[in-house]
């Protein structure tokens, strides 16, 4: 094992150890299934339902995380214990529609039936850029279920907040493992890793997008708690900046090469559009 | 002696630069989402701004920004009103 990968199985026990010994939770015991609103609002369920479409893209997330960290047996096996907890989010979120009387069982299954029409590819492909996309992708996240779990608490449905509560803790973890291996990766190589920090700030889509049905629709719903400008630079770049030691200033000189070659990569696409269109 | 320094001039020019389009017809009072910047892009224009006036903004008042004046706003406060 080479002092790279020792550095990184010793993030995963870390990760792994605290997981076992506090953050633990079971679908069917740690939820409080009787404090179900069943009054709550129709809103408040859309978005239970756009995040449990999200999560149900589970097979293709593990499949491409798996195999793109597969030699970084810490990162491979983080993998390998993310996706059981992904699972039981999406789990939690199912059993919530189902038993608000939100969906019925039919209703889950057609909509799992559209989910899996399409396929989830990954986004960056080497896996220095696919830890960052997880870093950066599990902290909206969390940021977003936080604000969810607030207006399920305003909406006096005390099962989908704690739910939320569980989701969001866990996202946390995530993000915090995911830094650990940045941190250590800045350590081997800082410039090609904020390089490869910069490309996926500068090209980086929450997983849904293109993917879910009716994916736009559900945003407007979902606009009022998720992530506008001030929250993306206050709730997640700065403190993914701040937490790995690096400051923005640093990053100008790769950040501005990721945000020209993005800008070349969009016009390119508006001319070959132009193309087939004429 | 106080240099006089356009600060909207400079955002025009340093915007253009960073995403590689004309932003000419940009006031005080254009608001930022509306000119298609996104995040990561304003921070680039934050920091580039920064770079060339030798000022800092704190981290925390580039949450507030959401015209193009404020942020002229705060980098005037930081070139001390020499403008």
């Amino acid at each position: 094992m080479s002092r790279l990968e020792e550095k990184l199985f010793a993030e995963y026990t870390t990760f792994f150890e605290k997981a076992e010994r506090e953050r633990r939770w079971n679908v069917y015991t740690d939820i409080p299934w009787t404090q179900v609103n069943r009054e709550a609002t129709e809103d408040l369920a859309l978005c239970a339902e756009t995040f449990c479409s999200v999560e149900m893209y589970l097979p293709d997330y593990v499949a491409g995380g798996i195999n793109v960290v597969r030699k970084y047996f810490g990162q491979a096996w983080f993998q390998a214990n993310w996706g059981y907890e992904e699972s039981k989010h999406s789990l939690a979120l199912m059993q919530y529609l189902l038993r608000s009387g939100k969906r019925t069982e039919e209703q889950m299954m057609d909509l799992q039936n559209r989910l899996f029409e399409k396929k989830w590819d990954l986004p960056f492909h080497t896996a220095r850029q696919m830890t960052f996309y997880g870093c950066v992708q599990e902290m909206a996240t969390c940021v977003i279920y936080l604000k969810h779990r607030e207006r399920a608490a305003a909406e006096n449905d005390v099962c989908l907040k704690t739910i939320y509560d569980y989701v969001a803790r866990d996202e946390m973890a995530h993000t915090r493992f995911y830094q650990g291996v940045i941190k250590v990766l800045l350590e081997e190589d800082r410039p090609g890793t904020l390089a490869d920090m910069a490309h996926v700030f500068a090209n980086f889509e929450m997983p849904g997008v293109g993917l879910v049905p009716d994916y736009d629709s559900r945003i407007l719903k979902m606009r009022d708690a998720g992530i506008d400008r001030s929250v993306f630079i206050q709730k997640i770049y700065m403190p993914i900046l701040k937490y790995l030691g690096v400051s923005r200033h640093e990053m100008l000189a790769t950040q501005r090469t990721a945000l020209e070659n993005r800008a070349d990569a969009r016009a390119a696409t508006a001319v070959a559009g132009s193309i087939l269109t004429a | 002696m106080s240099t006089k320094i356009d600060t909207l001039d400079m955002f025009k020019t340093v915007a253009a630069r960073v995403d590689k389009r004309e932003f000419q017809h940009l006031t005080r009072e254009s608001v930022i989402t509306d000119l298609g910047i996104d995040s990561l892009s304003m921070m680039q224009i934050v920091g580039e701004m920064e770079t060339e006036l030798d000022v800092m903004i704190p981290d925390e008042d580039l949450v507030e920004l959401v015209t193009v004046g404020d942020l002229c706003d705060k980098v005037e406060a930081r070139l001390g009103k020499t403008v």
